[in-house]
């Protein structure tokens, strides 16, 4: 399993990775550098697609941002003035019916137990959360009183709130627990007796109704109301801070009466954090609203949006990168293998060229041979008749042999020089009928001196009827040349060359060139047909004889196969179609 | 018979021209085209034999000027470029061609054929 998922690994390896240098190649690439093409192809087009997108995404957090503050900010600052005007309608309404109470009563009636007991049983009824009501003297006694608790007789005169209240005409305490150790507020109302001395009429209101009205503000698990003095110390329980009295370092700069919203830090946590002091017309009371939210509970819906939506950004940079990074493989892929494929025409295009060349030269040369070559043989020829005709010489045998022995060597020339000539002019030929028989002695007549100085023993079987070849001669000339050439260099002296050709079925021949030389080791058999493989040392060899063998006998619609002992010899196979697919040939 | 042998390869041709009386046939040589054209104002010839390459007028030009003066003189095209076959520019399919160097027997037997003194 794990093997066939790495061979499809492989196959996905772009090849231009696997790229081998080879130095008569690379010089026909128009790219060099294949990996570095394909990094930053990469690159820009993922840096192309993508800046947008984060660009985008930073503008719309930004934008969030600043509008989910504004928007919390905005919505704190109203939730503040709308529980400050509560809490001071709610001090405001029972101070202003403590007020009524002692202007319609009068000292007379207040000071009756009776009258004070039913006027708080009234007030109670009519607004709540008094617990009780006391008469006092200006000496701070207890002259009547109404409520719970029986503190009759006692006197105030040294506690802060009555100080305080002798000093106005009302008064509204902060929290505190007194006497009775429960939290509550004292309102007091000071009043004229007839005789000039005056009175004060107090009322304790339990913090309960207080409480309940600022809870009913509350909005969410993360936000929080609650009332402090001017202190910083806390007049009902804070979700923050903890119970009633406890400190806070909440610190107030200015006494005034608007509402203010700023962002402050608790334990870490960014809140947004709104105040306004509680005052009212006729007397300032001690309490500071607070209206505390936290930034990040408040956020947490945008926060929520925002993380979703990395989410989807962040997929959608992956396909992104996926399909970029598959895209431009892919493309560089195809450029790398038209490139490669440009870069082995250009090098056979070289190569013929070289060979179209060595050609002509080759042309040239036998021209300019067979001039002399006539010279040589008329003048030689002259002297032969010179002792034929002439009697000058008529009997020396010995001059006549070595005269002879010239005219044979111009004839051999001569032919050569013609052959030569009669092989170059095929490079132009293209497809036509061919002889194999005719075309392998044509081929062999170039080895014929050598063959016989090494005593190799060169057959060709070819049986009769041999059908004509209908296919590319000159392709197929050189494929003859680079085989028969190859086996004259690996054979020793003495050693054979068979040439064997069959039909082996209507449409394809079988041509099969054995030699019993030297062999080819097993592990160069593989590289062979591969450009620029040679053993031969020194640099006699280009490398190139095989492969490019290789390369006709497939353009000329064919296979070619080796089979080869080391020491033994070696069979090249080649099979090719009597007819060659004109299409194959371009 | 009378032969005119054409060409720029002096010892060549004054070579041929020698073993040719040798055998009996009287060779005149010239080593241009416009040598030979006078030549062949002066004297009638059988049979010209002309090298195909040559400076000045080449073997095919020559014939093409000597032919309507001498319209039973015979030609044989003699080349250093390769075997005996047919020429591509236009020359008539009579002409026969013959490659360098020259067997001299096989050159009798030609112009013989050529005269049908044979």
């Amino acid at each position: 399993m794990l093997k066939v998922f790495l061979e499809f690994l492989k196959t996905l390896w772009p090849e231009f990775y696997k790229h081998r240098k080879n130095v008569h190649l690379d010089s026909f690439f128009t790219f060099t550098n294949y990996q570095y093409l394909w990094f930053m192809s990469i690159f820009v087009l993922a840096l192309t697609a993508l800046s947008p997108i984060g660009i985008a995404t930073l503008i719309y957090y930004q934008l969030i941002e600043t509008s989910v503050d504004s928007d919390l900010n905005h919505r704190t600052k109203q939730l503040t003035t709308a529980a400050k005007s509560a809490v001071t309608f709610f001090m405001e309404e029972r101070l202003n019916a403590l007020t009524f109470t002692v202007n319609e009563n009068g000292y007379e009636q207040l000071e009756d137990n009776t009258r004070l007991s039913e006027i708080l049983k009234n007030l109670k009824l009519g607004f709540g959360g008094v617990t009780d009501l006391s008469v006092l003297d200006a000496e701070g006694n207890q002259v009547a009183y109404a409520g719970p608790f029986n503190l009759e007789g006692k006197n105030y005169k040294n506690q802060s709130w009555f100080e305080q209240s002798i000093k106005k005409m009302n008064y509204i305490s902060e929290v505190f627990t007194g006497y009775r150790d429960v939290p509550h507020i004292i309102i007091a109302v000071r009043s004229a007796k007839t005789d000039g001395s005056f009175f004060i009429l107090r009322a304790t209101l339990d913090t309960e109704r207080l409480m309940q009205t600022l809870s009913s503000y509350k909005t969410g698990d993360y936000a929080d109301i609650f009332l402090v003095n001017h202190e910083g110390v806390l007049q009902t329980p804070a979700m923050h801070y903890g119970a009633i009295f406890t400190p806070t370092n909440l610190i107030f700069p200015t006494d005034s009466d608007e509402t203010e919203v700023r962002e402050i830090t608790i334990k870490g946590k960014s809140i947004i954090s709104g105040h306004s002091f509680i005052s009212r017309d006729l007397t300032s009371t001690p309490f500071v609203l607070m209206v505390l939210k936290e930034k990040a509970g408040m956020l947490k819906f945008w926060q929520d949006m925002s993380f979703k939506f990395n989410w989807i950004m962040g997929a959608i940079v992956i396909v992104i990168i996926i399909v970029i990074t598959f895209a431009s493989t892919f493309m560089v892929n195809k450029l790398y293998h038209a490139d490669k494929a440009k870069a082995e025409t250009m090098m056979q295009m070289e190569q013929s060229q070289q060979l179209a060349s060595i050609g002509q030269l080759a042309a040239g040369v036998a021209h300019e041979i067979n001039n002399p070559l006539a010279v040589i043989n008329q003048t030689a020829g002259y002297m032969k008749d010179l002792f034929t005709y002439k009697d000058q010489a008529r009997n020396d045998d010995e001059l006549a042999e070595y005269i002879d022995s010239i005219l044979d060597a111009v004839d051999r020339c001569g032919t050569i020089t013609r052959q030569l000539l009669g092989f170059v002019r095929q490079f132009d030929v293209k497809i036509k009928k061919v002889n194999l028989q005719k075309l392998i002695f044509q081929v062999l007549s170039f080895h014929k001196k050598e063959a016989e100085y090494r005593r190799i023993h060169v057959t060709v079987s070819i049986p009769e009827p041999f059908p004509e070849l209908e296919t590319d001669s000159s392709k197929l000339q050189q494929v003859l040349v680079n085989l028969i050439n190859n086996a004259f260099q690996a054979v020793q002296e003495g050693s054979c060359l068979d040439i064997i050709a069959t039909q082996t079925n209507p449409d394809a021949i079988e041509l099969v060139i054995h030699d019993t030389g030297c062999g080819i080791p097993e592990e160069n058999l593989k590289k062979i047909h591969e450009p620029f493989f040679s053993t031969k040392k020194n640099g006699s060899g280009t490398g190139l004889g095989l492969s490019i063998t290789y390369g006709l006998v497939k353009k000329l619609g064919g296979r070619i196969s080796v089979q080869s002992t080391e020491g033994v010899g070696t069979s090249f196979t080649i099979i090719l179609p009597i007819k060659i697919n004109e299409g194959r040939t371009a | 018979m009378k032969i005119l042998l054409v060409d720029d390869e002096q010892k060549f041709i004054n070579m041929l021209a020698k073993r040719l009386a040798l055998r009996g046939i009287e060779a005149h040589v010239a080593y241009t085209g416009e040598d030979a054209l006078k030549k062949a104002g002066d004297t009638v010839y059988d049979v010209a034999v002309l090298d195909i390459k040559m400076p000045g007028i080449s073997g095919v030009q020559l014939k093409k000027e000597l032919s309507p003066l001498h319209p039973n003189m015979q030609f044989i095209f003699v080349t250093g470029h390769g075997g005996i076959e047919k020429s591509e520019d236009g020359s008539s399919e009579k002409d026969i061609y013959l490659s360098k160097p020259l067997d001299i027997e096989f050159l009798i037997e030609t112009i013989e054929d050529l005269t049908h003194t044979g």
